[in-house]
């Protein structure tokens, strides 16, 4: 067992601060008062204890006495009055639909959704779903949706909102004015057709695009350089090198969860067994998903991105720039020159992406893509993507045309931009001037709050529909219930406002594919209907991907980089605005599963924060917590402080999509909107800006789940090699050549049935947190809010451990001991992420000391645990080294105190009826999705036949992009999860314990060369 | 007093089918043979038509009072469509007023056929009128049986009896008293005071004896701790429960006499972990035309909003049956019946007793965990036929070493195979 590496999950721990040591002894987060009890106020504060004991005792008694004495409730069972054809109670309905242009699988149960899972077809993901996805099912229970449609803030009837609207459309029409209708990018051709009609019925009308979070810079420079106005798509599997400049492309960038499986197939077991690794070195500010996952991360400030891009164009093409300098920060310049050679041998299979939303910036990363040769194989710009088509030049002249009181009409189709515009007084003062405002949105959001007609659109999950996510790809929304409230699905809306001739939205959507799109697909009719429902898409072969070489001149463009950067590094510190993988651009602030995903990288949750390099915040005199205000662009925000390793010194990290005021009661006043520090440069949103910081002197703790559960200094839980080791040695890192002779106390465990295991690759997890959020769904894990997590109290069974290690001093990114204390070092740390839940020891240590036998082996190798059994000793939570028991201190599914996230009628029709809710005083922990083990076996047996590899997938294995969690038997040589297990990378956590856990760990692997820094 | 109605019924109808046979021999229509007509029309009408009742067809008594043109009744019984090809006025008429829905064809009825089909239906619909008319008093009497009103009038009757009785007792000792007081007789009182000093001393004398004593303690101890024992172990068992279900569905008279298969209409059974009350869909598959004028049967038509008279259903009227649950398993364990069902193939009798003798259904097993294991112990896995079992090491072991392969054996009483 090697020693000598040091990993740490927060810098309490590193740094032993006083407070960190004193709780790290204690068996409990909080102390327990016995000592108040019995002594002082306690027993014998009273002048007679014993007859007080008395007393209570009787009572107790009696009452207990008097509850038992209650008759048993008389249970009803109401069948179906006429029961659907397809429906047999107990037995799940799948229906394919799609997410976000994402084709994905509906499971039903009694005919309401109770998940949502990846298509394995799916052209995109190939069954890998974000845990935005994973979430999105509770949204359709929200109890804070719209109810009915609304006409000046009271609630109306569809007939007279109806009459309203078209009443006022027939007067706008009339008068001249402009109608716009706004909406985040939409790429449904049904949507978009009946868009047009509308259009067609009144020509003032205009429909742009408008997204918070705009790639219009991408899109704009794509036009400017190749004459196609369009988002290209991006093949990352086809890249051996790969260059980003703070594009988050594995947690929030254009399609994450496309990417990261694209990604992970140059990196994972099957690659790295053909000696094959693809190199991903990443310049960024903060610490992102996608800086965490790179072979090489160089901190950048937002100022030198734009230098960098230059000295990597000129490095790369052999001229200057004119106006170039040198950049000052030297590790950079350093690394950029042998990125440059990198990329330069590359050639054809390299791709360099950066996150800005610059124009000029993508020109330059245009230029380099080219001289890379990278168009026509990693990036395709003639089947472009349709995920984001917003232009933010076309809302900006909007708002001005609102303002000038040249629009009568507004719509808002899944927009909110009193909320997420960067100057929201604007679209306000400019909404005052329009006659007619129109929200479609589920909620009464920001901008329903100053609309006149509110008219809810129905949840996706309850709506027709179609998407088109990249070009020749079709997927097909379906309802699976009915709707839950009197809503009415948006484009239904459109079309009885226009008098379309079509009077259902689903006949249209039908004609729609009946005429053009189900040829696409070789189908026709009725029946190519049918198929299509069933299959969920359709996909025209892809047109040949062009190479485009860039020719325009470059000379402006990097005078504009330069003079921003300029701008930018004239301010005392720099600030960069960017979207958490939870909480994206913030729609979904109301939902509670995606509130309680700690962040990735911080750990935070329930909260955004302001991200500072611990450097600058010794600098400063700030600690975790500190409350500081924000100052930029004219506006602030005061927030909490989050030291974090990895931040670029000089610059400040604030995330966008919480301060909510109208989410709902989940999102509301959860952190503060980031969104007003975007400005506006050459057409485009700028999510940079210089800023300025100010103590407050307060002190508001975050909820992090991140020093909760501390690794004690152990060494043997995470293991990292790098890839030049691992060509040497393929279970270099996995200490497999040591060869400790082992001894055990216990006898060896049978298993003659199946031997249910589970292998994790270290290397392909991306840490997106998928798994947690698709696990609560599965298991009815309950939220428990931001308070309790603060008392370390969260109940995931699945967590997504993340562990900091120095950047390599040449030694195969290993710290050793001695280097820990040197603080400068932390801008350059590296981070391995290991999802954590029960291993399902053989030598299990929690079933040795429960007393009551609540927790037990079976002969399938799981470790089970019997909720109706436990007594809440917690002792299993205490001896479990894995720290993966988590105990109910509260009944989150009946408890008034937990009324805003599960606790109410319409949100627990999400749970999943084979998992039972545990109660108060239990404890819980991962049971293997043991609930799809039993009805795999089932389905097996009923149709008499053996159990295939396969045959059973656990929630977090079904939803992971990156496939990185295999699950199988054991006992069957040929599965999956056997080969992986067999891999030299294997190890297991703590396996020195002789736990004989059941999940094996594959070593990190990092693609370091000799040209590092 | 059901069988009471049932006698009364029998013999109204008795008496009613007499007076039909003596209006048969004055009746203008009686040109068929009544009897053949019964026969045929059981055999080929009955599917489509009642004849008080409008079924999939009209109800054909009002019909063929209003219809006397016997030429046009046989052409169209004999085949309706050809009538309505034809263009026939009165043909297309009812064409459309059944919305257009086609009579099935009988081609291979004769005219003399038809003619003893139409004389059985004026028969049957005379007789039915005429029993709507005479004894409607008496039978719905009789049907309604004695009411509680009377049975608690009965009860106090006989309290009232008793009492009296009592009191007359009482009466005669007072007077016999009287006359021996007058008689000079009372020395006898003081005897008996007596008596009860020698009981108590009895009593005395065995309380102490202590090996007595004891062991009555001991007897006392045992049977109220066993007692206690019992009740605690039985707490929450429910085996015989019984309650009161709001239609009064007998499963002696549909799986017992009738012998429906279980599964016909507790359909989730072979294929899902629920069992499934069915849905009334399944009992209007029968029950649109059996015994359509139970007010049972009008309990399912009420639920449905469905009207016996037009045949059609109105949803807004429609609102679910609230049958009370018997087998009631609690949400922290896993129960599959399909797994029991298809896979194991155990017959529903095993766990739910015999349920086709039951006329209300009641809890047959204790359906506690202990009743649960003991069955996985004792019962051996069908593995036979099954592929399943085929590469299932476990199997091959058991059988090797002699052992039986239960549930058990197999893991069936591991925790986490049903609570999870």
């Amino acid at each position: 067992m090697d020693s000598n590496k040091k990993y740490w999950k927060g810098l309490e721990e590193l740094n032993k601060t006083p407070e960190f040591v004193e709780k790290n002894k204690h068996e409990f987060a909080e102390p327990i008062p016995i000592e108040d009890v019995l002594s002082g106020d306690g027993l014998a504060a009273g002048k007679s204890p014993r007859r007080d004991f008395l007393k209570a005792l009787g009572f107790g008694v009696g009452a207990v006495t008097l509850a038992a004495c209650q008759k048993v409730p008389v249970h009803k069972s109401l069948p179906y009055l006429i029961k659907p054809e397809e429906i047999t109670p107990g037995v799940a309905n799948y229906y394919a639909s799609t997410y976000e242009g994402s084709a994905i699988l509906v499971k039903t149960r009694e005919g309401r959704p109770i998940k949502v899972e990846g298509n394995p077809n799916d052209i995109l993901s190939k069954g890998g779903l974000s845990a935005q996805a994973q979430a999105s099912v509770l949204d359709l229970y929200d109890v804070n949706r719209l109810k009915s449609p609304s006409k000046n803030q009271s609630d109306c009837a569809w007939s007279v909102a109806d009459s309203y609207v078209k009443d006022e459309l027939a007067a706008i029409k009339a008068g001249g004015k402009k109608i716009g209708i706004i909406s985040s990018t939409t790429n449904s051709p049904s949507t978009l057709a009946v868009i047009a009609d509308f259009i067609t019925q009144y020509p003032t009308a205009k429909h742009i695009n408008y997204d918070a979070v705009s790639y219009t810079g991408i899109i704009q420079a794509n036009q400017n350089s190749f004459g196609k106005s369009v988002l290209p798509h991006y093949n990352f599997d086809k890249a051996d090198v790969i260059v980003s400049f703070g594009a988050d492309f594995l947690g929030t960038w254009i399609s994450p969860t496309e990417f990261i499986r694209q990604y992970v197939q140059n990196r994972n077991s099957k690659s790295l067994e053909n000696k094959k690794m693809s190199r991903h070195i990443q310049f960024e500010t903060g610490m992102s998903v996608t800086g965490t996952n790179a072979d090489v991360r160089i901190p950048i400030k937002p100022s030198e991105e734009g230098v960098a891009l230059v000295t990597l164009y000129n490095a790369i093409s052999g001229t200057t720039l004119p106006g170039t300098k040198k950049l000052a920060n030297s590790n950079a310049d350093k690394a950029l020159m042998l990125v440059a050679k990198e990329l330069m041998a590359a050639k054809g299979k390299a791709l360099v992406v950066a996150g800005s939303n610059d124009v000029a910036t993508q020109v330059l990363v245009n230029a380099i893509n080219s001289l890379l040769g990278s168009y026509g194989t990693t990036i395709d710009l003639d089947n472009p993507s349709y995920q984001y088509k917003g232009n933010d030049a076309e809302f900006v002249e909007f708002v001005s045309q609102m303002k000038r009181g040249e629009v009568d009409a507004v719509f808002f189709l899944n927009a909110n931009p009193v909320y997420d515009y960067f100057v929201s007084k604007d679209v306000v003062d400019g909404l005052k001037k329009v006659r007619l405002k129109v929200t479609f949105s589920n909620y009464s959001d920001e901008t329903a709050a100053l609309c006149n007609v509110l008219a809810p659109n129905h949840n996706y999950l309850e709506s027709w529909g179609d998407d088109n996510a990249i070009e020749g790809f079709y997927t097909v929304q379906q309802p699976t219930i009915n709707p839950v409230y009197d809503t009415r699905q948006a484009e239904q809306s459109l079309m009885v406002w226009s008098d379309n001739p079509v009077k259902e939205y689903y006949t249209y959507v039908r004609n729609n594919w009946d005429k053009t799109l189900l040829a696409i697909g070789g189908l026709s009719g009725q029946s190519g209907w049918e198929t299509l429902l069933q299959t969920g898409f359709v996909k025209a072969a892809p047109k040949p991907a062009g190479t485009y070489t860039f020719d325009r001149d470059l000379n402006a463009v990097a005078q504009t980089i330069l003079d921003h950067s300029n701008q930018l590094a004239q301010g005392k510190l720099e600030l960069q605005i960017y979207q958490t993988v939870a909480m994206r651009d913030g729609k979904r602030a109301n939902n509670p599963w995606l509130q309680e995903l700690p962040d990735p990288v911080s750990k935070v949750t329930w909260d955004n924060y302001v991200c500072m390099s611990p450097s600058d915040m010794k600098k400063w005199g700030y600690f975790d917590g500190s409350v500081v205000k924000v100052d930029a662009n004219g506006y602030s925000v005061t927030l909490s402080v989050v030291s974090q390793p990895g931040q670029a010194q000089g610059t400040v990290s604030v995330a966008v999509g919480y301060g909510r005021t109208l989410s709902g009661p989940v999102g509301n006043g959860v952190g503060k909107n980031a969104f007003p520090f975007h400005s506006l440069r050459n057409g485009t949103f700028q999510t940079s800006a210089t800023a300025e910081l100010t103590a407050t002197g307060e002190v508001s703790i975050l909820a992090q789940t991140q020093t909760h559960h501390s690794i004690e200094g152990r060494n043997s839980i995470i293991k990292e090699t790098t890839f030049k080791e691992y060509l040497k040695n393929p279970s270099s890192g996995s200490d497999k050549a040591e060869g400790h002779k082992m001894y055990s106390l216990w006898d060896e465990y049978e298993h003659p049935t199946y031997n249910w295991v589970m292998a994790i690759d270290l290397n392909a997890c991306t840490g997106c947190g998928a798994c947690v959020v698709a696990c609560s769904a599965e298991n009815n894990v309950p939220v428990v809010g931001k308070d309790e997590v603060r008392r370390r109290r969260e109940m995931h069974w699945i967590r997504i451990d993340r562990y900091y290690s120095f950047d390599d001093k040449g030694d195969g990114g290993i710290t050793r001991e001695h280097e820990i204390a040197k603080l400068e070092d932390l801008d350059n740390v590296r981070v391995v992420y290991q999802p954590m839940l029960c291993q399902h020891c053989d030598h299990a240590p929690c079933e040795t000391v429960c007393p009551v036998l609540a927790t037990v082996h079976s002969s399938e190798g799981l470790n089970h645990m019997a909720y109706n059994r436990c007594v809440g000793t917690r002792y299993c939570a205490n001896n479990c080294p894995y720290k993966v028991r988590r105990f109910n201190w509260f009944n989150y599914w009946n408890d008034a105190r937990f009324d805003n996230y599960l606790q109410n009628e319409h949100t627990q029709l999400v749970l999943n009826p084979d998992v039972v809710t545990r109660f108060r005083g239990v404890m819980e922990k991962c049971s293997m999705c043991i609930q799809r083990i039993q009805a795999g076996k089932l389905k097996a047996k009923i149709e008499k036949r053996s159990m295939k590899d396969g045959d059973v997938k656990v929630a977090c294995q079904q939803t992971c992009p990156a496939n990185a969690i295999v699950f199988g038997d054991a006992n069957d040589p040929n599965s999956e999860v056997s080969k992986a297990l067999k891999s030299e990378r294997t190890y297991y956590v703590l396996e020195e314990l002789d736990t004989k856990p059941g999940i094996g760990y594959q070593v990190k692997v990092r693609n370091i060369s000799e040209i590092d820094v | 007093m059901r069988s009471i109605s049932f006698i009364l019924k029998q013999f109204s109808r008795s008496v009613l089918l007499i007076a039909g046979f003596a209006f048969l021999g004055f009746s203008a229509y009686a040109q068929g043979d009544a009897a053949k007509g019964e026969a045929l029309f059981k055999a080929n009408c009955t599917t489509c038509h009642k004849i008080d009742q409008q079924l999939v067809g009209p109800a054909l008594g009002p019909q063929l009072d209003s219809e006397t043109d016997e030429k046009f009744l046989t052409k169209w019984i004999q085949n309706n469509q050809a009538l309505i090809a034809a263009k026939d006025p009165k043909a297309v008429a009812i064409f459309k007023q059944f919305k257009e829905a086609n009579m099935t064809a009988f081609p291979q009825l004769s005219d003399g056929d038809v003619a003893n089909i139409i004389a059985y239906v004026h028969d049957e619909w005379k007789k039915e009128q005429k029993a709507k008319l005479t004894p409607a008093a008496g039978q719905t009497a009789a049907e309604s049986g004695p009411s509680d009103l009377v049975i608690f009038a009965l009860i106090g009757v006989i309290i009232l009896a008793f009492i009296v009785i009592l009191v007359l007792n009482k009466v005669i000792a007072a007077l016999e008293r009287v006359v021996l007081s007058n008689k000079g007789l009372f020395v006898e009182e003081v005897a008996v005071e007596a008596a009860p000093v020698d009981r108590l001393a009895t009593f005395k004398r065995l309380a102490k004896n202590k090996k007595l004593v004891f062991f009555v303690l001991l007897c006392g101890t045992l049977a109220l701790g066993s007692w206690t024992w019992v009740t605690m172990w039985n707490t929450n068992v429910h085996t015989g429960y019984q309650p009161v279900q709001p239609i009064k569905f007998p499963h002696d008279l549909h799986a017992g006499a009738m012998k429906i298969d279980c599964q016909y209409c507790h359909t989730g059974a072979y294929r899902s972990k629920n069992a499934s009350i069915p849905s009334l869909n399944v009992c209007m598959n029968c029950h649109k035309v059996v015994k359509t004028e139970s007010p049972e049967i009008h309990k399912i038509y009420d639920a449905l909003g469905y009207d016996p008279a037009t045949q059609k259903y109105d949803s807004t009227k429609s609102r679910p049956i609230q049958w009370v649950r018997i087998h009631n398993l609690p949400d922290l364990v896993y129960f599959n019946h399909s797994q029991h069902v298809k896979v194991a193939g155990l017959k529903c009798q095993t766990c739910h007793g015999p349920v086709q003798t039951m006329k209300e259904v009641y809890q047959y097993s204790p359906l506690t965990m202990k009743w649960c294991v003991q069955c996985h112990k004792r019962t051996n896995v069908d593995f036979k036929g099954n592929a399943y079992y085929d590469n299932m090491i476990a199997v091959h072991k058991l059988i090797k070493e002699g052992k039986q392969v239960t549930a058990a054996a197999m893991g069936g009483i591991e925790c986490g195979k049903c609570h999870y």
